[in-house]
């Protein structure tokens, strides 16, 4: 039929099921989403298998398309069954299947609420038409689009007249490439897949090379800016040192900005933030004396008061920007940031 | 002691060219004994003779080689497409062809619904509106506005919700999903595009529409609407086949009295299973298979719909360009991924269908399946494009090299020709749409389809397009690709069959295969080719059991 297909599907099931007598739980913050792109044989599979073990702490939970490709140690597996598998750390892994929708319903019950969701798109799909769900739902924030490209084949992949849409299509609102296998291609291969990458990535995209997909599962939202599991302290919010900070490979900006600030200057200049700023957070007070949170990430902005009865930062204003080594925009970054004073 | 019972009918049509015409048939143990007159019968020995069909004539059962179960599922929701439609219980619902027209229906349903409780329609199709989009405007003039309204567009892709859907959705104009259509002052008009925007809703409602896991009444109403359209055996041409969905087939099936022998096809894309684990479950299942339930078949998907701007299409591509801007369609499985997958299920010993709609799908598979058949000659396979609405004639040549059949999507001709013709492809490839006349010259055996729901089951109807081939404008595509109505009926029957690796059983009347009858009002043949498609259906037969239609 046409291209949705028909299909039944498995009866609702609770991840982590609430105990009957739980009260309602109280509001949270939305959960950071991630959708990792990229072609087959890009490494996927191999960057979500090191997220989810080295998720140090974090419940990940990260929705794959087939999880037997994962190849988890059985140690890591707690519980497998039907469409779900619980890890020992506390991460969940559940298999798609063709309805997106579905897993994420399922997900997004399940209590205590995940640190962070990861969704892998299928090889030909484009990441950006998940990351609409973040978009889209309340109970999510759009943390990322991560593709991949595997080093050793795209230039190749991409002579393909009959894939290369397909391969080009991701790029677009991806907000970080990985130029992955590079340990695996040829001089030749490298070269032309930077030639290939650099035709057809966005202006100003953070292209990062790597072996083994060696991502740190830091860069996800969920704690790179505040310690795990804390609630605001009593000294109200303070942003933590960015948990890529040792990472040479990455670049962080820290500052405690004067000054009050427009919350619609401040909404455009998020809007039109200069390449190369991978995350940016800040606690900015506004010019009618409350607090605004500002977040940049996956090449998305917000800004919003700090929610009601949320103690006022005794730390005073605070800015972290991250980017890849060598491209963090810092004057760029100052000088917009002057021009949201009131 | 077996009974043997003689049916008389006004004329036999066979199907089998050695014996066209027959006035007498002889069934024992739900199999045809014999075809001729009534001597040739009778010569078996005790034999009772019916006249039920005394004037009635009997061709064999038709073959929906491409449909799926949810054509009998969908009617717990009223209907609200452009063109007239009957439902399991044979009420006709009148097309709904004006906004106005779409409110009343509307309104009088919601007025007779308990509170609360959503109103949920399906079928609805804007491309016939002329530009013209349903929004909350028309939605909110139905009922006191507080009900929430769910209207599922005819693609599976689209939805449009009243105001107090958009409310429990907490769909605003903040919400910065691009799938929500909005007013010129940038809040929500209410149609909702793509999966994530229609997720919101659907967290709200509930799985509606195509969405919703087929239960036991749809499976009733399946056979119901096969036995009045002629239908003995059909497939369910995409099924995850998990314990769930086969405790459905099994129950329905499992009735004497169900009148229609299926055939699910396993859901072989999005990466639901390793293909190496699904070819195994297939082949487990297999060996369950029943009279009226036969696993085997294995369905893959290139890519998307044609109408949906998301078919695969060689040079030129698209005639007047896809509304998002988009130079091609979408693979819904990487051809280096169908191949691979092609080849374990091939080696499996499964029969693959594939859903290709545009050319360029259609001519990978072919690339992949010859690659295939070259590292793994398995003569027979009966592997066969489906829609294929795209090929040409050099194309269908490969195909019968490879042995490949092609099921043709011809109720495309009538349902979206001129779409195809004004928008869509334009109209050099509209007028070889479904070119059913290149594939039987090019030597493919062929098939032709509703693909039900996406169009009504009923084969006649099928036949008709791919006979006539007009379009509700009066043009006539491709005149050149007709078939004959004699070519056409052996579409329906043998040919499906023929895909489905079945006709050696089914598809034709002939001693030793099952005694599976379509009984119509007409000599198919003898009607004019335009009234093909108004030819009564009486009932049909299953294996020797008599099921009368609904009226």
């Amino acid at each position: 039929m046409g291209h949705r297909a028909v299909r039944p599907r498995a009866p609702r099931r609770h991840l982590n099921p609430p105990p009957e007598a739980t009260p309602a739980p109280p509001p949270v913050d939305r959960i950071p989403f991630t959708v990792i792109g990229g072609f087959l044989g890009a490494g996927k599979t191999t960057l979500l298998r090191h997220w989810l073990t080295h998720a140090a702490g974090r419940r990940l939970a990260v929705l794959v398309n087939d999880f037997g490709e994962l190849n988890l140690d059985a140690e890591l597996i707690a519980q497998a069954g039907g469409d779900a598998v619980a890890l020992s750390n506390g991460c969940v892994c559940c298999s798609i299947g063709d309805d997106l929708s579905g897993a994420l319903i399922r997900l997004l019950d399940a209590w205590p609420p995940f640190d962070a969701v990861v969704v892998e798109a299928s090889g030909v799909s484009d990441p950006w038409r998940i990351a609409q769900y973040a978009l889209a739902d309340p109970r999510l924030r759009l943390d990322g689009v991560v593709v991949l490209l595997d080093a050793a084949a795209v230039a190749a992949q991409a002579a393909d007249p009959l894939l290369a849409d397909t391969l080009a299509r991701p790029l677009a609102h991806a907000d970080l490439l990985l130029l992955n296998k590079t340990d695996l291609a040829s001089p030749a291969e490298l070269a032309a897949a930077r030639a290939w990458l650099a035709a057809h990535a966005p202006a100003g995209a953070s292209v990062l090379e790597t072996v083994q997909a060696d991502l740190p599962p830091a860069l996800l939202g969920a704690t790179l800016y505040q310690p795990k599991g804390a609630g605001w302290a009593a000294d109200g919010p303070r942003l933590a040192p960015p948990a890529v900070a040792h990472d040479r490979r990455f670049e962080a900006w820290a500052t405690a900005p004067a000054g009050r600030y427009d919350a619609a200057r401040l909404r455009a200049w998020l809007r039109a933030l200069p390449a190369g700023v991978l995350r940016l957070k800040a606690l900015l007070p506004a010019a009618d004396g409350g607090w605004l949170e500002a977040h940049w990430a996956g090449r998305h902005a917000s800004l919003k008061p700090l929610p009601a009865g949320t103690p006022p930062p005794e730390a005073g204003a605070q800015l972290v920007a991250i980017a890849l080594a060598g491209r963090l925009p810092r004057a760029a970054l100052a000088a917009g940031l002057r021009a949201c004073h009131t | 002691m077996t009974q043997t019972t003689v049916y008389v009918a006004k004329r036999i049509v066979t199907m089998n060219p050695a014996q066209p015409e027959a006035t007498h048939v002889a069934v024992r143990d739900g199999r045809i004994l014999a075809v001729g007159d009534l001597a040739r019968c009778a010569a078996w020995g005790t034999c009772t003779l019916d006249e039920t069909f005394a004037d009635q004539v009997l061709l064999p059962g038709f073959v929906e080689g491409h449909c799926h179960l949810k054509e009998g599922g969908m009617w717990v929701w009223p209907y609200l497409g452009w063109f007239d439609r009957r439902d399991p219980d044979g009420k006709v619902w009148p097309g709904v062809r004006s906004m106005d027209a779409a409110v009343a229906r509307l309104a009088e349903i919601e007025a007779a619904m308990p509170p609360g409780q959503p109103l949920v329609a399906w079928g609805f199709d804007p491309i016939y509106f002329g530009g013209e989009r349903m929004t909350t405007r028309h939605l909110d003039r139905v009922g006191d506005g507080s009900r929430p309204i769910v209207i599922g567009h005819a693609n599976g892709h689209v939805m449009n919700v009243n105001s107090a859907t958009l409310r429990l959705a907490g769909i605003t104009a903040d919400c910065e999903v691009e799938g929500v259509a909005r007013y010129a002052d940038g809040t929500p008009n209410g149609e909702l595009a793509e999966p994530a925007a229609m997720h919101l809703v659907l967290r709200q409602v509930g799985n509606a529409g195509l969405l919703a896991p087929m239960d036991e009444a749809g499976m009733r109403g399946f056979g119901r609407i096969a036995c009045r359209s002629g239908v003995t055996t059909a497939t369910d041409l995409v099924n995850r086949l998990t314990e769930p969905d086969l405790a459905v087939l099994r129950q329905a099936t499992g009735a004497d009295d169900y009148p229609v022998r299926l055939l699910p096809a396993f859901q072989a894309f999005h990466g639901t299973h390793g293909a190496a684990a699904g070819a195994e479950h297939v082949r487990a299942l297999q060996a369950g298979n029943t009279d009226r339930l036969r696993f085997g078949l294995v369905k893959m998907m290139l890519d998307g719909s044609i109408q949906g701007f998301s078919a695969r299409l060689r040079w030129p591509g698209y005639f007047n360009g896809a509304p998002n801007g988009a130079k091609n369609g979408i693979w819904v499985t990487a051809p280096a991924q169908y191949e691979a997958d092609f080849e374990t299920y091939h080696r499996a010993g499964l029969t693959i269908h594939t859903h290709t709609n545009g050319d360029e799908a259609s001519e990978a598979a072919v690339d992949a399946i010859a690659r295939v058949l070259a590292r793994a000659p398995r003569p027979g396979h009966r592997h066969t494009l489906q829609h294929g609405q795209m090929i040409d004639r050099p194309l269908f040549g490969r195909m019968a090299a490879l042995g490949l059949a092609a099921n043709l999507f011809t109720n495309h001709l009538w349902y979206w020709g001129d779409q195809h013709h004004d928008v869509t492809m334009g109209p050099d490839r509209a007028h070889r749409l479904d070119a059913c006349r290149s594939a039987l010259d090019e030597g493919v055996r062929l098939a032709i389809h509703s693909d039900a729901p996406v169009t009504p089951l009923g084969p006649l109807f099928t036949a008709w397009c791919a006979v006539n081939r007009v379009t509700p404008s009066g043009r006539l595509l491709g005149a050149a690709e007709r078939l004959t109505v004699a070519e056409a009926l052996r579409a329906i029957t043998l040919g499906a069959a023929w895909t489905l690796g079945l006709d050696h059983e089914i598809g034709s009347i002939e001693c030793g295969k099952r005694a599976d009858f379509a009984v119509l009002g007409a000599d198919p043949r003898e009607v004019a080719p335009m009234a093909l498609k108004d030819v009564p259906v009486w009932g049909t037969v299953l294996s020797g059991r008599v099921h009368r239609a609904a009226t």
